[in-house]
This record gives C-alpha cells, sequence and structure tokens, in this order.
C-alpha cells in the first residue's frame, strides 16, 4: 500500500509517454556492452483499459554506468502494465534498477507487474535494485519481484556433462535467461555480444 | 577383454568428510553393474566423482576411462571420451529447446574431435531417428529443456539423450529412495534397446526396484565409502530380505 496521501507522481516537467483509453504500447530496450545509458521512461496510463508493456535487456561490462527508471502511473481504472527488465553484470558495471508503480485512487481493476531479474558474472559487478509500488485503490492485482543471482552451476554442470564446453554452456544459459526480453529479429546481435562479456 | 572403467583404491571428501575410503570397481565392455547401498554409503559421492563434479575432492587412487585417466578431465571432456551420466533430476533449462540443446551438444563434440558441424538435415534426421527409437513425441524437439516435463517425460528425455550421444559408459542415478515406478520402466526399456556388447552402464541405486526392469551382470554393494560385497542376483535378494546391515 501506498505510504501517507496520494500526490501525483509525475513532475509537471517531465516529458511523459500517454497511453489513452482502449490503447496499447509496447517499449523494447537493448543495451549493449561498452554503452552507458541513462534511462527514464516515464508512461502514465490516462485513459480506461490502457495498457503498456516494457522491456529491457542490458549487458555491461568494465566501465559501464546504466541507469534504468521506469515510472508506470496507472491514473485511470482497468489498465495494464508489465515491466520486465533482465541484465546480465560482468566486473567492473555498474547498474541501477529504479522502477516505480503508482495506482492513483480510484484506479481500480488495475493490473501492475514489475519484474527486475540480474545475473552477477563476478563479485566485481554492481547492481542495485529498487522495486517500489505504491496502490491507492483497493481492487489491484499488483506484483514486483527482484532478484539478484549468479550463473545457476547445476544447469552449467548438466549441460558440460552432455559435452558442451563450459563456455558455450554459459552463453546457452546467458540466451535463456535473456530469451524473455530480446526483441524478435535481434538475437544475433545480443549472442555476439554475449561473447564480448568477460566470465 | 580390458576393463572400460578401472577404479582403485579411490578416496575421495567432501571439505574434511571423507566419503570414499578406497573403492576399487572394474566394468569391462558390454557389462551392467549394479552399485547398491543404504543411504550415506558414498553412492552419490561415488556418482558425483564419475562425472566431474568439483565440489568433491580426490585424495586418492585412480580412475581410468579405456585407458585414459578420467579424474583429470572436465565434465565436457568426459563426455567427449563417452561418458554419460543419466540425471535422477534433470536440470530444467528454460528458454533452450531440445532441439537447440542436442545441437550443441552434438556440435561441440564434433568440434572436439576436429570435425565440422553437422549439416542441418543430417541433424534434424539423427534426431527424429532416436526420438522415435526412444518412443518421444516428435513435438518435444520444440519443448524447451526439461520444463514443465513429468517425472517420466524427464527420463524419457534423458535416455533419448544417451541414444543421440551414444555413450560407451553410462551412468544411471538412481540413488534416491522416492522412486517413480513408471518413470524406472522408461529408464529400463530404454537402456535394453541401446544397450550392444559394445557398451557399458552403471546403475547407482538405492533399492533393487529398478533392477527387476534392467538385469545387471554384477551386483556391488557399497558400504561405508568401500564396495564390501560383489556378486550376483544372490545379492539383490539377499538385500531384499535382509537390508544392508549383513555386510
Amino acid at each position: 500500500m501506498g505510504h501517507g496521501k496520494y500526490l501525483d507522481p509525475i513532475p509537471a516537467e517531465k516529458q511523459v509517454v500517454t497511453v489513452g483509453s482502449g490503447e496499447r504500447l509496447e517499449f523494447s530496450y537493448v543495451i549493449l556492452p561498452g554503452e552507458s545509458r541513462e534511462l527514464d521512461l516515464v508512461i502514465d496510463l490516462v485513459g480506461e483499459g490502457a495498457e503498456v508493456d516494457v522491456k529491457c535487456l542490458y549487458l555491461s561490462r568494465n566501465g559501464d554506468r546504466v541507469r534504468i527508471r521506469i515510472l508506470v502511473h496507472h491514473r485511470a481504472p482497468g489498465c495494464h502494465s508489465h515491466q520486465l527488465v533482465c541484465g546480465i553484470a560482468a566486473t567492473g558495471a555498474d547498474v541501477r534498477f529504479d522502477g516505480r508503480i503508482v495506482v492513483a485512487p480510484g484506479a481500480q481493476q488495475t493490473e501492475a507487474y514489475q519484474e527486475n531479474h540480474n545475473i552477477l558474472l563476478s563479485e566485481g559487478a554492481r547492481v542495485e535494485t529498487l522495486p517500489s509500488l505504491e496502490i491507492y485503490a483497493d481492487d489491484v492485482k499488483c506484483s514486483h519481484g527482484a532478484t539478484v543471482g549468479q550463473l545457476d552451476a547445476d544447469a552449467l554442470f548438466y549441460m558440460r556433462s552432455r559435452g558442451i564446453s563450459e563456455a558455450e554452456a554459459k552463453r546457452l544459459q546467458m540466451l535463456s535467461f535473456l530469451s524473455p526480453v530480446i526483441p524478435a529479429g535481434r538475437e544475433e546481435e545480443v549472442t555476439a555480444a554475449l561473447f564480448s562479456l568477460p566470465s | 577383454m580390458s576393463a572400460l572403467l578401472d577404479i582403485k583404491n579411490l578416496h575421495a571428501r567432501i571439505g574434511d568428510k571423507e566419503i570414499l575410503r578406497g573403492v576399487d570397481l572394474d566394468v569391462r565392455r558390454g557389462e551392467i553393474h549394479a552399485v547398491m547401498g543404504p543411504n550415506g554409503a558414498g553412492k552419490s559421492t561415488l556418482n558425483a566423482v564419475l562425472t566431474g563434479r568439483s565440489d568433491y575432492e580426490v585424495t586418492e587412487g585412480t580412475a581410468l576411462f579405456d585407458g585414459k585417466d578420467l579424474l583429470a578431465m572436465s565434465p565436457e571432456e568426459r563426455s567427449w571420451a563417452g561418458l554419460f551420466l543419466s540425471f535422477q533430476y534433470p536440470v530444467e533449462i528454460p528458454g533452450v529447446s531440445i532441439t537447440a540443446f542436442m545441437k550443441a551438444a552434438v556440435n561441440e563434440r564434433r568440434k572436439a574431435a576436429g570435425l565440422p558441424e553437422m549439416k542441418a538435415g543430417d541433424f534434424l534426421k539423427l534426431l527424429r531417428e532416436k526420438m522415435a527409437l526412444v518412443k518421444m513425441k516428435p513435438e518435444f524437439a520444440k519443448r524447451e529443456v526439461n520444463v514443465g516435463f513429468s517425472g517420466g517425460e524427464k527420463k524419457r528425455n534423458e535416455i533419448f539423450q544417451m541414444a543421440m550421444l551414444s555413450p560407451t559408459l553410462s551412468i544411471l542415478d538412481e540413488t534416491d529412495s522416492g522412486l517413480d515406478v513408471d518413470a524406472l520402466k522408461i529408464v529400463a526399456e530404454g537402456v535394453k534397446s541401446l544397450q550392444t556388447p559394445e557398451k557399458s552402464v552403471i546403475i547407482i541405486t538405492h533399492y533393487s526396484k529398478l533392477l527387476e526392469y534392467i538385469h545387471p551382470d554384477v551386483v556391488h554393494v557399497l558400504k561405508e565409502g568401500r564396495i564390501v560385497a560383489t556378486g550376483g542376483d544372490e545379492l539383490i535378494e539377499a538385500i531384499e530380505t535382509s537390508g544392508f546391515d549383513q555386510f
């Protein structure tokens, strides 16, 4: 639940994407190794039944500073939002995800989901995740989740025991982890970028 | 004939705890061996050491596979040399289809042998042929590896991979006592259909249930980190009637 009084979360000077009644928008971002980026996305669901889907993938290595800020404001009833941010950080990467969902009073039948999953390839990578959910309506379905983990040793062993080399097993697992956020048609580009991440 | 697997005085520990305390085991080509033992006997450790899990440390002894030092090989090198481990609990790999997974397994092995990648058409033909052999439905080729599979489907997928890789030595890990009879039948039928005079199998198990379906040539009892008895069917019967305390 929201703490205290509801305040419009969107500052007046902010650039905002508004989604009107019955509209559906999709956003997809790919941040590749060697890219430092500040992504600042503010979405205002202003019309009844508006929908938004945000997917973001990052692959970051030494020297990359990535800031991903996403605010989804459910202003009207019956709106749906999905945010999925997945990424892999190698040594020296500095990544921060700041995701916020605000459900305004009266925005009933809201469905809002936010997930942020991160894999650290070494202890020298830094990932901070700050998911938040503020709800001022009572008939809503909302969830958020964040994980920061490593490659799955059991799955790597399983693949290696079938004759897949360690490097290829890692690459397959990273692709598998990223697959929900890889935009159609960019599979090869992402696969190639995985090779430029130091393990 | 010389042994395909020749284990001598194998000692292994995890952390400070010594679990294998001098295992001797000879498996010749064409033979099916069963290694049975109570919980804590060292069955899982033996399996882990043979297949190359890194959390166990071998402190003494040798294991030769086809004359080569098995313990010096990485898990993938063991696979390339002809070893296969059937997992009791196969791992789920979301986002990777069975086709992509097997393509990687087949081509990585070819790469290691200095061969070019298999042609896509030849690979698909092989895939279909082996799926049919182990009675796996063709639509599974597109499914993500083990994701949402029933226990029986996971086992069939293990046997399918075994058929694809055609190993000379298969180790079947059925160490847990909570065995699903239908899954065991799938394993047993698969193993039997793939068995040739050149291939060997080691079944590591707690109970004799699986051995009702796959008849082993040699039975070993593993207890407190050592092989304490070796024989034939009479050992299975003895274990069924009086358990492991007699050894």
